[in-house]
């Protein structure tokens, strides 16, 4: 069914066609008639298009507001477009500014960059923590504002897995945690999140600690001393010697606790290790074998250097690794089982290996072993001399030297601590070959 | 001129090449400012072992800025730059050569700070040098903006904020002659604060500098030598 609208187009047209052809039939040109009649639509029909034209660019519809003709009937579809899309734009407006509201409302600072790290545009509070202006920045590299060394590392390096902790740029003593999170194509967010106070409260935990074991430590010394000398007093009564012997036992064991806080403390507080000093662990691992050999209840210490390749790295650090990993072994495995430390090296880097014979670790304590304090049998006496300190000491010092440490157990057949360096921390061995391989206790 | 406007020319290779140059020397700057916070830091907290891993870590500076030095030259030498460009590498050669000296002003530092960290310490920590410190580490900071965004009122107020320095400085070294005629012992402590004291003075003045070849970069006009009208 056609439109009235076409209709009335049509039927006029072709009245007014069958008008001009019949006047002149009537005088004997019914040709030229039916020319001028289609002339005279045409020319109708421009002055409209004109018309409309006209009305367009002055908005003054006011011709073609009302009425059933074509030309009022294009009008009003145009008309029902150009508002629909005003208010669709309103809208998109309305709800950019809300976006933009709600980022401005957000704690963290956000900056959009691009390929290039280029800011495309940023937040409040990107302006409130890090002092970027939303408008005059627009275009700049990032890390040409931020210059902190650790950002722009993380931008070249693009592993975006890991964040950068940076100085506030604005207040000391602030910190920032940059995270840069990569979306769309080639596009990255970055978000700055103030840290001040977690820092604060990590380095209060950590004074608090090193200072508590630094403050215990002389009282203790005090104890220590008098107990001995109350041991060696022939004067004393038969019946307080046990009580005196536990008294020194648990003085020492105090002593060795608060040592090791002391040296968890110090440890946190130290940065990476040397990457200059020279650490020999193979020899390191046979000085720690010998150093147990031949003691009563101490299984047969096997070493098994199939390596000479030196680490980079921090030698005490290292012998506390392998004193703890030992000593570990051998609280855990019975005097007739045996113990095997390898030092071994390939191509992506080295480990180094301590194995027993034990009683070996349940798989769901396994990832909780190198907590502070952490036993897996807790109703167990800790009359074993551990203290439960170690395991943490060891996983410290081996995030000091980029290492990992990776436990594998079977209860009952052994455990088996193997500590991995990555290549850069390994050193091809020196000329002169030192230890031989192969020592026993 | 706009940071795009430096840069408009019909060689990418060439924009990409001056882009880059203004990017290390941007890495530099974050370079030498980190090495001056660490500085101060350690003179503060009287901590040697970061004092001398300043000292040491100096070397990082000095490699950095032969390698921007390096490419001025080669661009000089192959694109023959002109007006703005020309202006933008006359800049930075003369940026770099700061930047290096601020550099070794707090391996100064750190080194001083390794030797005091040994020696009394004061109840109050140094407080009047680490609020120097922090006034100048803000100037340095100020002027690397100034650079990266062009802009000349930063600049200009950077340069008017070295005299406050200049001030900061003279009435810590009053302070410390009165300290040192009290107690005559402690001279030799005070000498060497005096000298750290002077390190980051020094260091004021040299982001006085970038900030006044920022002006000669983005207007042409020398500004260095003269009084402070505008």
């Amino acid at each position: 069914m056609m439109p009235a609208s076409w209709r009335k187009l049509l039927f006029g047209l072709a009245l007014l066609l069958a008008a001009g052809g019949l006047i002149g039939w009537l005088y004997g040109y019914p040709v030229a008639g039916l020319l001028v009649a289609a002339l005279a639509a045409l020319a109708w029909q421009v002055r409209q298009l004109l018309a409309f034209d006209n009305a367009l660019r002055t908005r003054d519809f006011d011709t073609f507001r009302y009425g059933e003709g074509i030309w009022q009937q294009l009008f009003s579809h145009f008309e029902r477009d150009h508002s629909r899309s005003q208010k669709n734009k309103a809208r998109y407006r309305q709800l950019l500014k809300e976006i933009r509201k709600s980022t401005d409302a957000m704690p963290d600072g956000a900056v959009i960059l691009d390929a290039n790290n280029e800011i495309v545009t940023c937040n409040k509070a990107a302006k409130i923590l890090a002092g970027l202006k939303p408008k005059k920045d627009k275009g700049q590299r990032i890390d040409n504002l931020l210059r902190e060394p650790a950002l722009t590392s993380l931008l070249q390096k693009g592993d975006f897995s890991k964040s950068a902790e940076i100085r506030s740029p604005l207040r000391d003593g602030e910190w920032l945690n940059c995270r840069v999170v990569p979306y769309g194509a080639d596009q990255k967010l970055l978000l700055l999140r103030d840290i001040t106070e977690r820092i604060q409260l990590n380095k209060m935990r950590r004074d608090f600690v090193g200072n508590a074991s630094h403050e215990l430590r002389s009282p203790l010394t005090v104890i220590s001393g008098y107990l001995d000398s109350l041991a060696e007093d022939p004067h004393i009564d038969p019946g307080w010697e046990q009580p005196i012997e536990q008294m020194r036992t648990q003085a020492r064991r105090m002593t060795h606790i608060v040592s090791e806080l002391l040296e968890l403390s110090k440890l946190e507080s130290a940065g990476r290790a040397s990457t200059s000093e020279l650490v020999n662990a193979g020899g390191l691992l046979v000085a720690a074998s010998k150093s147990w050999a031949g003691r009563d209840g101490v299984p047969e210490i096997h070493v098994r250097l199939e390596s000479e390749a030196l680490l980079y790295g921090n030698s005490t650090q290292i012998e506390s690794i392998v004193g703890n990993l030992l000593s570990n072994a051998i609280r855990h495995t019975p005097p007739d089982g045996s113990i095997t430390m390898t030092w071994r090296s390939d191509k992506k880097g080295a480990d180094l290996i301590v194995e027993d014979t034990g009683e070996g670790i349940a798989a769901e304590h396994i990832p909780r072993l190198t907590e502070r304090f952490f036993r897996v049998d807790r109703g167990r006496s800790r009359d074993d001399g551990g203290v439960g300190l170690g395991l943490a000491i060891v996983k410290h010092i081996l995030n000091r030297h980029d290492g990992e440490l990776h436990i594998s157990s079977e209860p009952g057949a052994g455990t088996r601590f193997r500590c991995r360096f990555p290549a850069a921390r390994v050193a091809a061995p020196e000329p002169v070959a030192a230890a031989g391989s192969g020592s026993g206790a | 001129m706009e940071a795009s406007q430096l840069t408009d020319h019909i060689s990418r290779r060439f924009n990409k090449d001056l882009e880059e140059l203004r990017n290390n020397v941007q890495t530099m700057g974050g370079l030498v400012e980190a090495q001056l916070s660490r500085a101060i830091a350690a003179i503060v907290s009287g901590d040697s072992e970061l004092g001398l891993k300043v000292a040491n870590d100096d070397y990082k500076v000095n490699k950095i800025e032969v390698a921007i030095d390096e490419e001025c030259s080669r661009i000089l030498a192959t694109r023959s730059p002109a007006a703005g460009d020309l202006r933008l590498i006359v800049a930075i050669i003369k940026t770099i050569t700061d930047l290096e000296r601020i550099g070794d002003e707090a391996e100064k530092i750190g080194f001083l700070a390794s030797k005091l960290a040994a020696m009394d310490r004061p109840a109050d920590a140094y407080r009047e040098l680490k609020s120097l410190g922090n006034h100048v580490a803000q100037m340095l900071r100020d002027a690397m903006n100034a650079f990266a965004r062009l802009d000349v009122e930063a600049a200009m107020a950077v340069v008017r904020e070295d005299e406050l320095i200049d001030d900061e400085y003279d009435a810590i070294t009053r302070q410390y002659i009165t300290f040192m005629m009290e107690d005559p012992r402690s001279i030799r402590r005070f000498m060497n604060v005096t000298w750290a004291a002077r390190s980051l003075e020094r260091i004021g003045d040299h982001a006085k500098n970038i900030c006044e070849y920022v002006v000669y970069m983005v207007q042409g006009r020398n500004v260095r030598h003269t009084e402070i009208t505008d």
